[in-house]
């Protein structure tokens, strides 16, 4: 199924660069939100999400309304939203 | 090995570039705790110092460079097989000649209320992932040692103001004090010594205030979030019954070869017990670990007429 997937991450965040390798090497294109040049992106963010961290992977399924969001480096819950 | 921190990376730039086949297995973040820390400052061969996460994007592209893999999965177990030894992961079980194990530390939890329930919204332990959400903000970092006052600095360029909770006296190195005083000087910084947390607080979801104890008066912080640091928890309880021995803070025993108790399998960086937990000298140690597996592998190699 297509997917639309987002990572929010900022400069310093190692545990982005590992949600970014894993997609990477799963062969999932994604789109990159770094919320040091957007800050203004910071609030959707808790919203979205409920948590003050980052990474935030948004993955949205084509036809499906709520979106699967991961937060933090979390390869188990990545695996499986990436397979809904 | 197991673990992908600048110990065993630095042991498999040695052990990939002599051709022995090197995988890492990683359960978290490549580069360990030294990827997520903001600055490294002594480590040899940087005059400016640098940033822990591009300090561990080297070490990895130089452990790739000759070839070393790097898995996610976490390790379960380890146990001698006489020539092999297997690695039990939650992917499954690998059969190897050698095992490094350099899993290092993770930071502590100080398990008052509020920490569990609030973490990754208002409590946090990594300052370079979550610093930014608390632009122009007040902040509690909890904490005394070289981890906590380094990020209580990082975060001053964030929050309006700190306050560094100290459980009995600043034990960071001199010239992180120094630099401690000069925030305090700007009044960024406020610490408080002798200082025991009770609970992180929360109102509609939001943590708001941190109490605490001083001389048996409790006191409270207004805060909008806790960063804390309060010490290492070494990464070995997947070694529970395996043979490998610990001391009695869990950190691996191992001989001046970095050998373990059990056959084949070493230990190297911070997990190590007798450790400086500096990453300068966990390098070292991976590479003194990497040349002692190539002669504990050249030892079991099968000769032709064996």
């Amino acid at each position: 199924m297509a997917k639309n997937i987002t990572v929010y991450t900022t400069n310093t965040c190692a545990y982005c660069a590992m949600v970014k390798r894993y997609l990477d090497t799963k062969g999932h294109a994604y789109k990159v939100v770094n919320l040091d040049e957007y800050p203004d992106q910071r609030q959707k963010v808790i919203e979205m999400s409920g948590a003050q961290t980052v990474p935030v992977t948004v993955i949205e399924n084509a036809g499906s309304d709520a979106p699967n969001i991961t937060v933090g480096w979390n390869p188990g819950k990545l695996a499986a939203a990436l397979a809904a | 090995m197991v673990g992908a921190g600048p110990s065993s990376l630095a042991a498999a730039v040695y052990t990939a570039r002599e051709d022995i086949e090197t995988l890492l297995l990683e359960k978290s973040v490549i580069g360990g705790l030294a990827a997520i820390t903001d600055k490294v400052d002594n480590y040899p061969g940087f005059s400016q110092g640098i940033e822990g996460l591009k300090l561990a994007e080297q070490l990895q592209a130089q452990a790739e460079r000759f070839g070393a893999k790097i898995d996610f999965a976490e390790v379960l177990g380890v146990s001698d097989e006489g020539e092999y030894r297997i690695v039990k992961t939650d992917g499954g079980d690998i059969k190897t000649r050698a095992v490094l194990i350099a899993t290092g530390s993770d930071y502590k939890k100080i398990g008052v209320p509020g920490e569990a329930e609030y973490y990754g919204k208002g409590v946090h332990y990594c300052a370079t992932c979550d610093g930014a959400f608390y632009r122009d903000k007040r902040l509690v970092v909890i904490g005394g040692g070289n981890s906590a006052v380094q990020e209580a600095l990082f975060l001053t360029r964030f929050a309006t103001h700190i306050d560094l909770l100290v459980r009995s006296s600043i034990k960071a190195s001199e010239v992180l004090q120094h630099d401690l005083q000069a925030a305090v000087d700007k009044g960024k910084i406020t610490v408080h010594l002798e200082t025991h947390t009770g609970e992180i607080v929360a109102e509609n979801g939001r943590v708001t205030k941190v109490t605490g104890t001083k001389d048996g008066v409790k006191t409270e912080f207004m805060t909008d979030g806790v960063f804390i640091f309060v010490g290492l928890l070494p990464n070995t309880h997947f070694l529970e019954g395996s043979g490998v021995d610990l001391d009695e803070v869990g950190l691996i025993k191992t001989d001046e070869k970095l050998r373990t108790s059990l056959p084949g399998v070493f230990a190297s960086g911070d997990v190590r017990s007798g450790a400086t937990m500096q990453i300068a000298s966990a390098v070292g140690e991976g590479a003194t670990a990497a040349l002692n597996i190539r002669e504990f592998l050249e030892n079991k190699k099968p000769t032709l007429y064996s």
